[in-house]
């Protein structure tokens, strides 16, 4: 499967990819966007299976990159990784489409909880 | 110290910074005098702005900075560009920032993180108190962290 990390710090998108494979994700094959705009360029293009986003980033950000994709009708599953994690913004991001909100500072196991049953699905 | 108008206590401020160190820098913080970092240094900033106004920052020691993002690229040491180190205390800044803005009053939103380097630099946020400050240290040194309310 296709995984896409979408973070506009490159530091982030590393973690994020390290962590996958601590979490025995390290199978699958991770592409890298720096925004929303390059992430809805990468799911035209590449077709990931699954999308990775950080909500906070320049141009577009992660809740406009979800809400462009629905509204072309993509389907792709999408889960946010961010450091904001109020209950609104779990709720627009559920409403929106997303499948997950894993909060930054993260581990292994939260990453396993969380993509377990949706790269099973 | 939590002065009476702070809306996050320092408690809570040195809790998320210390989940953040240990997480993704394997480097435990501990609260310590507070001590004017002097020399080299990298600042990040992200501003609130919404039913909450202000800034947050952090301060560390240029040798803090290239530590912490040595450790969050798996680098070796002395092999990152400057601009990788500022990518890393940007994103550390926008992590304490994002956990600080999920205690305050809301709606509200985050702006991307700011990072400044050098010697001798001045901030200023127009019309802006600090409202709280916490020194902490790990073994790479001083991190300062301050938030400024408008």
């Amino acid at each position: 499967m296709k995984i896409l990390i979408v973070d506009d710090s490159k530091a982030m998108r590393m973690i994020v990819t390290r962590t996958l494979r601590q979490a025995g994700f390290g199978d699958h094959e991770f592409l890298e966007a720096e925004n929303g705009a390059e992430g809805l360029a990468l799911v035209d293009t590449a077709a990931p299976d699954l999308v990775l986003s950080d909500w906070n980033m320049p141009e577009v950000n992660g809740i406009e990159f979800l809400q462009a994709l629905r509204a072309k009708g993509n389907q792709v599953r999408f889960g946010f990784v961010t450091s904001e994690s109020t209950d609104t913004m779990r709720s627009l991001a559920s409403e929106s489409g997303a499948l997950f909100l894993i909060a930054k500072p993260f581990t292994a196991d939260t990453f396993a909880d969380a993509l377990g049953g949706v790269l099973a699905a | 110290m939590t002065l009476a108008n702070a809306v996050v206590t320092a408690e809570q401020i040195t809790a998320i910074a210390q989940d953040v160190w240990s997480s993704f820098l394997q480097l435990d913080l501990l609260p310590v005098e507070n001590v004017p970092i002097e020399g080299s240094s990298v600042t990040g900033c992200v501003h609130v702005s919404g039913e909450w106004g202000g800034s947050i920052f952090l301060q560390c020691p240029a040798g803090h900075a290239q530590v912490a993002a040595e450790a969050m690229f798996a680098a070796d040491p002395g092999s990152l560009a400057a601009e990788e180190i500022s990518d890393a205390l940007g994103e550390l800044t926008n992590m304490i920032g994002g956990n600080i803005k999920s205690l305050l009053p809301a709606p509200s939103t985050l702006s991307i993180p700011s990072v400044a380097t050098g010697d001798t630099y001045t901030v200023r946020v127009p019309g802006a108190v600090v409202i709280e400050h916490v020194a902490l240290a790990c073994g790479a040194g001083d991190l300062h962290i301050s938030i400024w309310k408008v």
